[in-house]
């Protein structure tokens, strides 16, 4: 099976304000295949959002290959949609004029665009909202029209950069759940930065865990539990024990 | 419903209990809200009459300031009611209001210029290193020169008639309207850049559909800021050399000796500089709703 995203011995160096230079990745080589839901985890500056910017095509690796179909990354495009830890939205369009971003600039016409808009709006649940601003939503609310902003190109993979971590605990379970949800009824591949461990093993089918200076790959863990997960199992507990030792070695 | 006899009692008991409760609090919404809306008002009479009260006590005190000081001349400070005389005729006669419509046809004809210009300026140099690199010089080297230098070069250039009332307000409004464009548009926050790639935005889409509304609440100061330099540079240009316009009215008066419609002409600038500015402000929450609503 060939893989949808294919990262081959990627390095990537940057330039700090003092001119030394650091190594954000050292060759790093995984693959992504589709239908996985595969997280990305370590520690502050370990070049997670690195790996992701080349993924979605915002940088280029210094070295190595990162190919998607077998096709060098070039460029970002809608074909990988693109979760952002910050908050992205448009604060100028309401929800609805976000979601249908991609569309309008596609030229679709507005009609379509409204009805396919509308059903992203009912997979978030947020059609009430679909005509109140950024501004007038809460952390959750703004990152599930991200969700859908991202969703509505049918992206193969969707990438996310933290996407849940400045929203607060309780919201943040909720989301958790809702996006292992879209993932399994639309048969997405998805790519999931964060840095807390449990997150990790109550949403991924793979977790990659990374070390810093340089930014590698340290070990990558299946994690074979079926879903929906429980955090209290003593089954979860061993992945989250995996993980953690994973850190520690 | 599937619920067995015994409970039924109970649950219909529950169902009227809460509906009382849900009537009680809906009247209870209902006082809060008349509450509210009274204590609004309440709130904007007050403001209101405050307002005008501080105009009356304003003109109260313009009023006794010949009478109190004893070598105070009225003709060289009159007091409202010699003012409001002439203010009446120079309504009835027509003057006043033709040259406030004169002077505001030259502030909008060269606001328009100077909008169309600072904001495509701000645009091109806030996006494209290259043309921020050559213009820098040249362009701040410009915005310090102070407009008012200008007018006798523009007289001579443009004559005395509404070209070079126009071009000197272009010139001044540009500047202020450029600026802030351009730190806009070069400070739009990178992860919408990035947004708009990957949602499949082309650069020109990225252009008017990202980048020009990011920018908007700096492209907006910089209006407002070139409309009040517009004004200031408005009445230079009509005192120097004119034939009309609230500024022509303020230097013929200086020539007469009549302090009163000098007075009239530096109210009406006042004004017109304080209903500009609210007008601004309106059509600014009118036109973009969402830049008030939260971040
Ligand atoms: N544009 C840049 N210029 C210079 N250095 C950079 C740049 N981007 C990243 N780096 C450096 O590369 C390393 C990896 O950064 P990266 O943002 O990928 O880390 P991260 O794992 O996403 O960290 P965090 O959890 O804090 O988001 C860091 O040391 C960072 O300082
Ligand atoms: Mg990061």
């Amino acid at each position: 099976m060939s893989a949808l995203i294919d990262i081959q011995n990627v390095s990537k160096i940057y330039a700090s304000a003092d001119d030394s230079t650091a190594w954000a990745l050292q060759d790093v080589s995984v693959q992504l295949h589709k239908g996985e839901f595969v997280c990305a985890i370590g520690p502050s500056g370990c070049g997670k959002t690195t790996l992701l910017n080349i993924i979605g095509g915002f940088t280029q690796p210094t070295e190595g290959k990162a190919l998607q179909d077998g096709e060098p990354i070039t460029a970002p495009g809608p074909d990988r949609g693109v979760v952002f830890q910050e908050y992205a939205l448009f604060s100028w369009l309401t929800s609805r004029e976000n979601i249908e971003f991609s569309l309008r600039v596609k030229g679709v016409p507005k009609k379509e665009r409204r009805e396919r808009a509308e059903h992203y709006l009912d997979l978030i649940g947020l059609r009430r909202a679909a005509d109140r601003y950024p501004g007038e939503l809460s952390g959750g609310m703004r990152q599930r029209v991200a969700v859908a902003r991202a969703l509505i190109n049918e992206p193969e993979i969707l990438l996310m950069d933290e996407p849940f971590a400045a929203v607060d605990a309780m919201t943040r379970a909720t989301l958790q759940e809702e996006l292992l949800r879209l993932w399994q009824t639309l048969g997405l591949s998805i790519l999931f930065i964060t840095h807390n461990i449990e997150e990790a093993a109550f949403l991924a089918s793979r977790i990659i865990i990374m070390s810093p200076h340089p930014g590698r790959i340290k070990d990558i863990v299946s994690v074979d539990l079926p879903y929906p997960r429980d955090r209290g199992s003593p089954e979860f507990a061993a992945v989250y024990g995996r993980v953690d030792r994973a850190f520690h070695t | 419903m599937s619920q067995s006899p015994q409970s039924n009692g109970a649950s219909a008991d529950t169902a009227a209990q809460s509906e009382s409760r849900d009537a009680h609090l809906r009247v209870r919404e209902e006082q809060f809200l008349r509450d509210l809306k009274a204590d609004r008002r309440r709130q904007s009479i007050r403001q209101l009459s405050l307002n005008i009260l501080g105009i009356v006590l304003f003109l109260a005190a313009w009023e006794a300031t010949p009478h109190v000081i004893p070598w105070m001349n009225r003709l060289l400070f009159p007091p409202p009611s010699d003012v409001v005389g002439t203010l009446r005729e120079l309504i009835e006669s027509g003057e006043l209001i033709e040259n406030i419509r004169v002077s505001l046809l030259r502030v909008l004809n060269g606001f328009i210029i100077a909008t169309i210009l600072g904001t495509l300026a701000g645009l091109l140099t806030g996006r494209l290193q290259l043309l921020q690199f050559l213009s820098d010089p040249i362009l701040h080297g410009m915005r310090s020169i102070p407009a008012i230098a200008l007018v006798p070069l523009s007289l001579l250039w443009f004559g005395i008639g509404e070209p070079s009332k126009v071009a000197l307000i272009a010139w001044g409004a540009f500047f202020p309207i450029w600026l802030n464009t351009y730190t806009g548009v070069r400070d739009v926050p990178p992860v919408l850049l990035r947004s708009a790639m990957s949602l499949g935005a082309g650069r020109v889409q990225t252009m008017f559909l990202v980048i020009l509304p990011a920018a908007l609440p700096f492209i907006l100061v910089g209006l407002r800021q070139g409309i009040g330099i517009a004004l200031i540079v408005l009445v230079a240009a009509e005192l120097a050399g004119a034939s009309s316009g609230i500024g022509y009215m303020i230097a013929t008066s200086h020539q007469l000796f009549r302090v009163d419609i000098m007075f009239i002409g530096i109210a009406t600038l006042g004004f017109l500089g304080y209903v500009v500015d609210r007008l601004f402000t309106l059509l600014q929450s009118y036109l973009f709703p969402w830049y008030s609503s939260g971040k």
